[in-house]
């Protein structure tokens, strides 16, 4: 898959730019969603052309793209986040940026423009609204049409143009000009649009200038590290490339300026990984769920084991994993002794969202492991394994050539009182589980206090039954004056509300 | 005042111990596998404990923001029945795990030759894994129980400054105090070392290379002695950094020895200098 990734600069807003730029070209990024602000090439402060001028030698120097972004948020107005916007009364202020965001763009040789059309005024109605916005948006992309710079306009949840559909009506009004295009974040499509982000990609294809990522949850409007949403990357990755995509997927976390330089680090590993095992994760475990594309990813979904593998690549650890797999695939017992030395080795700093360097690495060792020894070695390494090597197995299992056969693991780890076991224990893998274990694990993770976050399916698989255990501990904790924590209360309501109990 | 007890059965204390420990300053502990007073029939059974030290304990032990690590050995009394000759088997697993600190309690009880078998092979377990090892000293005959252990620990070829020989007393101090091996006191209610003997000793002696410890367990003992000993230290006149040597630096410096002390978030104090192991910071 060719995809090229970018990163935005307004989630380094604690860096020079010319720093963020050396950062994110060191980390192997092909591009920069440059968001001029005050601090990142100032359009109006003095020597501007001189600025782009050795802003574009830098670029070239370092490889990088760029796409020019105009979400500033107190740039045009100190008082006023995003304004004024095309919609307001000085909105000539907001063009006359725009446009020369065009001209800078022209002279950067930057792939797009980027924009949107900002939250409606209480005091400007919708027509008059729609009018300005036509208006503005006609103005700017025959100015960007002369520059050659394709104009990029994002629907943004909350803003007066929030979804494709918002964007299609006024692509129309403008009469679809060519140098009108869309600025699509991926995020976005998850948030609130209707259809699977994928088919989002598919259907928006063929006017993509630009590609904004990250994950987001439904109904949150938050832009998330990967991992810490609901959305299934690979699948979307691969409708872009399909799609013949060719502009930057640049990654858009601003508020995550506080910890860039890891955060962008850990970013471009996940899409890289993404991109390289776009086959997802029905491929791998067709029996563990039946969801349509785009459906809620699990809680607990497992990266294959060469993403696994991929995001130890930036582990420093001497070359140790490399020369442990070599071994193991030799000799399957010598993973007795490597196993346990995981933590030493590769540390315990997370490689991908929920998961560390040791936990990776030991699930790695276990799936290079012939499918004829794997749930033997398992289940011996769980029994000799201190609590951190038993979870690394229990969290690996849906990675092994096992099926239901290690299921006794999860069995022994419900059994303790260690939380972290019990929470290891309700992952994919307890798909095996038989329905009463199930309901009894996931009620003493409302006993120990673990967050049900960690429970995988568990939307799909709460039922009456769960329902009423709930309930009873309700009534217990209430005659003790005391409370459900909120997940389980949120459950159990729901549960009533559609069970109709 | 923060302390790190170097020798503490955590898994014969209740949680109250453990509240009580926190709230005096214990931030770290080092459990040593030893007998549990009712003597064990079968390797199984220590394979258990053994799992218990590395897993649960660690666990009751985090709940309390105290870090938790082991010794794992054969126990001098236990090697003396044939039934739990095997458990030298197991130890070597052990010796792999990440909150596996050194090898012990070796040593003597009744210095039989099936002690002696025991503890030289344990000796050579901590060469080969490269940990340091914790010798206990015995009860009876204790001089002479001390002047042995040091001579299976010099032929061992071990590092003598990996090698701690614990529960020590006025009259054992001397002969350890010149063979470069650590200095372990065990502080009791009214039975091995009280505190201002502890304090008498350190005058003595000074601080270097001396480790105090409550060694609590199932019997009449009391975790918060090392907390008195601090006191007595300073009451004595000691300075807050002597106090600090003795009860955090001297134990993160020889357990630290292993590579594998996890003290992350443990040692905040920015003044802190000493050798412990942090891991994980990519």
């Amino acid at each position: 898959m060719n995809l090229r990734f970018g990163y935005g600069t307004n989630g380094f807003a604690n860096h020079r730019l010319g720093d963020a730029l050396a950062v994110l070209a060191d980390l192997g990024y092909d591009g920069v969603a440059l968001t001029l602000d005050h601090h990142h090439l100032d359009p109006y402060a003095p020597g501007l052309a001189r600025r782009v001028s050795g802003l574009a030698t830098r670029l070239m120097e370092l490889g990088l793209s760029v796409v020019i972004e105009t979400g500033a948020r107190y740039l045009l107005d100190p008082r006023r986040k995003h304004a004024p916007t095309l919609l307001h009364d000085e909105r000539e202020v907001r063009l006359d940026f725009l446009l020369r965001a065009v001209s800078i763009a022209a002279d950067l040789g930057a792939e797009a423009v980027s924009c949107w059309s900002g939250v409606r005024p209480p005091a400007v109605d919708a027509q008059l609204a729609w009018d300005r916005l036509v208006d503005g948006c006609a103005r700017l992309t025959e100015a960007a049409s002369k520059a050659g710079v394709p104009v990029g306009f994002e629907p943004e949840p909350g803003m007066f143009v929030q979804d494709l559909a918002g964007w299609r009506t006024l692509h129309r009004a403008l009469g679809m000009p060519r140098a009108f295009g869309l600025t699509l974040d991926i995020g976005h499509c998850r948030c609130l649009e209707p259809e699977p982000v994928a088919d989002c990609v598919v259907s928006a294809a063929p006017w993509l200038v630009n590609v904004q990522i990250e994950d987001m949850r439904r109904g949150v409007h938050e832009h998330l590290e990967f991992g810490e949403g609901e959305i299934d990357f690979p699948p979307v990755l691969r409708a872009l490339a399909d799609a013949g995509y060719r502009g930057l997927v640049g990654v858009e976390l601003p508020r995550h300026s506080h910890a860039a330089p890891d955060v962008a680090r850990r970013s471009l590993t996940f899409l890289r990984a993404a991109a390289g095992q776009s086959g997802g994760t029905a491929d791998r475990a067709p029996a563990l769920g039946q969801r349509a594309p785009g459906q809620r990813r699990p809680a607990g979904a497992v990266p294959a084991p060469e993403v696994l593998r991929a995001a130890l690549a930036a582990v420093d650890d001497g070359g140790w994993l490399d020369e442990a797999l070599r071994r193991v695939a030799a000799d399957p017992s010598v993973i007795s002794r490597l196993f346990p030395a995981a933590a030493r080795r590769c540390g315990r700093a997370e490689v991908l969202p929920g998961w560390t360097a040791d936990e990776a690495a030991r699930a790695v060792l276990l799936a290079t492991l012939p499918a004829e020894r794997a749930v033997v070695q398992a289940r011996a390494l769980y029994r000799h394994g201190d609590a951190a090597e038993k979870r690394a197995v229990l969290r690996a299992l849906p990675l092994l050539p096992v099926g239901a056969s290690a299921v006794e693991l999860l069995h022994d780890a419900i059994r303790t009182n260690d939380t972290r076991l019990v929470a290891a224990a309700l992952g994919p893998y307890a798909a095996h589980l038989d329905a009463a274990a199930w309901r009894q694990a996931v009620v003493k993770c409302v006993f120990m206090g673990i967050a049900l976050a960690c429970v995988d399916d568990l939307d799909h698989r709460a039922d009456s039954e769960l329902a009423a255990m709930l309930a009873g501990v309700a009534d217990e904790r209430h005659a003790a004056g005391r409370e459900l924590p909120a997940d389980a209360a949120a459950l159990l309501a729901r549960l009533k509300a559609e069970k109709g109990i | 005042m923060r302390i790190f007890d170097p020798h503490v059965h955590m898994t014969s204390r209740t949680t109250d111990d453990y509240e009580a420990m926190a709230a005096a300053g214990v931030r770290a502990v080092v459990e040593p596998s030893f007998w549990l007073g009712q003597p064990r029939t079968s390797p199984g059974s220590f394979a258990d404990y053994f799992d218990a030290l590395i897993g649960w304990e660690p666990f009751r032990a985090g709940q309390f923001g105290i870090r938790h690590h082991a010794t794992i050995a054969l126990n001098p009394k236990e090697a003396n029945d044939p039934r739990c000759r095997e458990v030298l088997e197991l130890v070597p697993r052990y010796l792999d795990k990440d909150a596996v600190v050194a090898v012990g309690e070796i040593g003597y009880d009744s210095m039989t030759p099936l002690e002696d078998l025991a503890f030289a092979a344990q000796l050579g377990l901590a060469v080969e894994f490269d940990l340091p090892a914790l010798v206990h000293t015995p009860h009876r005959d204790k001089v002479r129980g001390t002047q042995r252990s040091l001579d299976v620990v010099k032929e061992s070829g071990i590092d003598p400054g990996r090698v701690v020989i614990d529960h020590l007393n006025e009259v054992t101090v001397e002969l350890v105090r010149d063979t470069g091996c650590w200095l372990g006191f065990s502080i009791y209610p009214d039975t091995k070392m009280s505190p201002p003997r502890m304090v008498e000793l350190l005058r003595r002696h000074g601080t270097e290379r001396m480790l105090v410890n409550s060694a609590a367990d199932w019997g009449r003992s009391d975790p918060l002695l090392t907390r008195r000993t601090g006191e007595a230290m300073l009451a004595a006149g000691f300075t807050e950094d002597d106090v600090d040597r003795v009860l955090w630096r001297n134990p993160v410096e020889f357990y630290g020895q292993s590579g594998r002390l996890d003290l992350a978030d443990a040692d905040s104090p920015a003044d802190f200098a000493g050798n412990s192991i942090k891991r994980g910071g990519a």
